[in-house]
């Protein structure tokens, strides 16, 4: 009895072990609670179940709950929403087992990288289509609706041709944050030209404040991608960032390397060891002490510093980068977020139905109340004074750039992000030169080249 | 014989839910390892190039692994010696000596541990701050308040050893207890055989107490230096992610990024390879160098 007793417990332990590790519920309580008291029967989908992931950023949660229910009411579908600020986590182990959502809404440019892997592996679904349909309960084309340029650039069309493959989402103005109080009490003004910025950071120095802070040299690509299209226009922009041989050591972009080191030497010099993840708001703090006047950022960083301590008479400015000379161009990089189907997703048609929904004024008003900013005309009317302020640079007269380094192959060792942005670590602390950067830059490029799509 | 029979039905009983467990999340991820270590792979998708050895030539010519190899090397020597040592030495003092609250210090030594990686990098960095650090301040009282600080985390030459303050500080006490427990079973008539003798406290440290725990500390050794690779992670990790420019790069931290952000899984399993391999050698040279007859007394 003893004996066959053990072995039962033996067996029980063996299998709640296994237990643990087998099931991949994944689906949130966030959605449930809406789709079982839904009617079933309503719209043409009623029955069909769509699997959504989408990233947990500063906008919250709330949004995305609110649109899944609505779109739920409007079709009859079931919508599971998963939702993780740390998304990739969550959904790469059954990813990897062959089981994908329908929907992720989750941006390149991040560490995990998963939208960029799935590019280079050709596993993404052509989302092309969409541009064309009907936005859904409304008589026009998602295409129609998406302000011009959103889609066409190497972010939505990666590899470089018509097909679109990422659909523009939430978008942001990157550009250089400062503290508009603290230019007012000393009488300072803001800077046009890089040759303002200059004089203004001996006189700045004068005071013990540095001319610029960077949170992580990660937040330099924006700011890279907006200097390359200042000093060589849109289409030398476009070569840069298509690999072309030799574009590096052109006068354009020499000139953009001039100013990104003169800029390392006026750096504040504790950034780079706070430049990491964990510590990098200790980097925004020094532009709300007052300790550096400028720093490459998004809108979000507003929300993300809101608690923060700050300077009297701080308040927030925004500017898009200084022109190269005296009534030139200035740039302000587009941030947007995308979303996309996995070419695995089992429910596609479903997964483009619930994309064109993403576009109508409903779902965009549901958005925009929590800030997030869909690239439709008329949006930014819903937004708060502030928020309003920033996304009125582009009406100020600074023009957009929009894009990314092209899709390549993966290639071993190889990340132009880290030879283009982490290098200025380097330089700011004087181990590297401008001649470092440019070669570390060119062999990356070369590299990717060979490998482009 | 039917009695046998049950007995062997038993133990096979007791041992499968082990073996048939370290099979599942033990053989078959590494024997996936070295197999995917031949592939060009992104990670995702159904396309899995094989490559033969391509990846390990490439790896052979990346002076970036070249810098990670460096720095874990350095953890793995500095940090083990240092701590070993201190460790070593504190657990003498604790268990030789008669000291005023012992047991105070025994518990302080060890309450690092208790605290997870990410909680001590917080402290650390906190402690490294260039502008408000504890560091810094401490050292102004020497160096004037006008000096220029010192970029603990920032200075390429320096962050290293950074890390490795943090790692020595996290794994002091435990090693320390170890000692400790071996120590206090050492025979007290040997100490005092050598005190009649005229033998010095630090003559007996080394002739007695050292040799007395030698499998002790070869035990420890091996353990320690093959948990440091996993320690030196997440504390570049946490503290410094790689940075500045790749200057805190440590063999897992490259792998990571290798197979997640350049979408170049294979190629991060190749260097998984070589980790796997690498921590085989040092273990195996590591107790090979510390063999030794065994004391009795």
């Amino acid at each position: 009895m003893k004996k066959a007793l053990s072995i039962i417990l033996a067996a029980g332990m063996l299998l709640t072990a296994l237990a643990g590790c087998g099931s991949t519920s994944s689906s949130t309580p966030a959605s449930t609670a809406g789709s079982a008291s839904a009617p079933a029967a309503e719209g043409d989908y009623a029955g069909q179940t769509l699997k959504v992931a989408a990233i947990e950023t500063a906008y919250g949660t709330q949004m995305w709950e609110d649109v899944v229910a609505a779109f739920e009411a409007k079709t009859g579908a079931t919508v599971e929403l998963t939702m993780d600020k740390n998304l990739e986590d969550v959904i790469d182990p059954s990813m990897k087992a062959g089981d994908f959502p329908d929907v992720v809404h989750l941006a390149v440019g991040r560490e995990k990288a998963m939208p960029e892997t799935l590019i280079k592996e050709n596993a993404l679904e052509d989302l092309t289509d969409v541009l064309s349909m009907n936005v859904l309960g409304e008589d026009v084309t998602v295409g129609e609706k998406i302000i011009g340029g959103f889609t066409g650039n190497t972010t939505t069309n990666p590899y470089g041709d018509d097909r679109v493959f990422l659909m523009p989402m939430f978008y942001s103005p990157c550009g250089l944050f400062y503290d508009a109080g603290l230019f007012e009490t000393k009488g300072w003004e803001v800077p046009e030209t890089w040759d303002d910025m200059w004089a203004l950071a001996e006189t700045a120095a004068a005071e013990d404040i540095s001319l610029f802070a960077y949170p992580t040299a990660g937040y330099l690509d924006a700011f890279t991608y907006a200097m390359m299209a200042e000093a060589g226009g849109q289409d030398m922009f476009n070569r840069a960032l298509n690999y072309e041989e030799g574009i590096w050591e052109t006068p354009e972009m020499t000139q953009m390397f001039d100013v990104l080191t003169k800029l390392a030497s006026y750096t504040e010099p504790s950034v780079p060891s706070n430049a990491n993840g964990d510590n990098f708001t200790k980097n925004q703090q020094l532009i709300l002490d007052d300790k550096a006047l400028f720093m490459p950022n998004g809108t979000w960083v507003v929300g993300e510093m809101a608690d923060a301590p700050r300077a009297e008479t701080f308040k927030w400015g925004f500017m898009a980068l200084p022109a190269l000379e005296e009534g030139g161009d200035r740039y302000s990089y587009t941030f947007f977020e995308q979303c996309w189907v996995p070419a695995g997703a089992e429910n596609k048609e479903l997964a483009k139905v619930f994309i064109s929904y993403l576009y109508s004024d409903e779902a965009a008003d549901i958005f925009a109340a929590s800030s997030a900013v869909q690239p439709i005309a008329g949006m930014t009317d819903a937004l708060s004074e502030e928020n309003q302020l920033f996304y009125a640079v582009y009406d100020d007269g600074a023009k957009a750039a929009i894009g990314t380094f092209a899709a390549t192959d993966p290639v071993e060792g190889v990340n132009i992000k880290d030879a283009m942005c982490f290098t200025m670590d380097s330089v700011v602390s004087g181990t590297k030169t401008q001649a470092d950067w440019v070669a570390a830059v060119t062999a990356a490029s070369d590299a990717l080249r060979a490998a482009l799509k | 014989m039917q009695k046998n029979k049950a007995r062997s039905r038993f133990i096979v009983a007791c041992v499968a839910p082990a073996v048939i467990l370290s099979i599942i999340f033990l053989v078959i991820p590494t024997f996936n390892v070295f197999r995917m270590s031949l592939f060009k792979w992104g990670g995702y998708s159904p396309n899995k190039e094989f490559v033969g050895l391509n990846n390990f030539i490439t790896l052979f010519h990346d002076a970036k692994f070249f810098q990670s190899v460096r720095n874990s090397i350095l953890l793995i020597v500095v940090v083990t010696v240092i701590t070993i040592g201190f460790a070593l030495v504190f657990a003498a003092i604790l268990t030789r000596e008669k000291l005023k609250g012992q047991n105070f210090f025994r518990v302080i030594f060890y309450i690092p541990n208790i605290l997870s990686v990410v909680v001590i990098s917080a402290i650390f960095s906190a402690i490294y701050d260039s502008n408000y650090g504890m560091l810094n301040s401490i050292l102004s009282i020497f160096r004037g308040g006008d000096a220029e600080p010192i970029y603990w985390l920032g200075d390429q030459k320096i962050v290293i050893y950074s890390i490795v303050g943090a790692m020595v500080w996290q794994a002091i006490g435990y090693y320390m207890v170890m000692y400790m427990a071996s120590m206090s079973s050492i025979s007290e008539s040997l100490y005092e055989s050598a005190n009649l003798e005229g033998a010095s406290r630090i003559r007996q440290f080394f002739s007695i107490t050292i040799p007395l725990i030698w499998t002790n500390i070869r035990t420890t050794l091996t353990f320690f230096i093959i948990s440091n690779i996993n320690m030196s992670f997440l504390f570049v990790k946490a503290m410094t992610n790689g940075g500045p420019d790749g200057a805190t790069e440590v063999f897992l931290s490259y792998m990571y990024k290798q197979a997640y952000t350049n979408s170049t899984y294979g190629y991060g399993m190749a260097i998984g390879v070589v980790v796997f391999s690498f921590s085989f050698a040092l273990s195996a040279i590591v107790n090979a160098v510390t063999k030794r007859e065994p004391l009795e007394f």
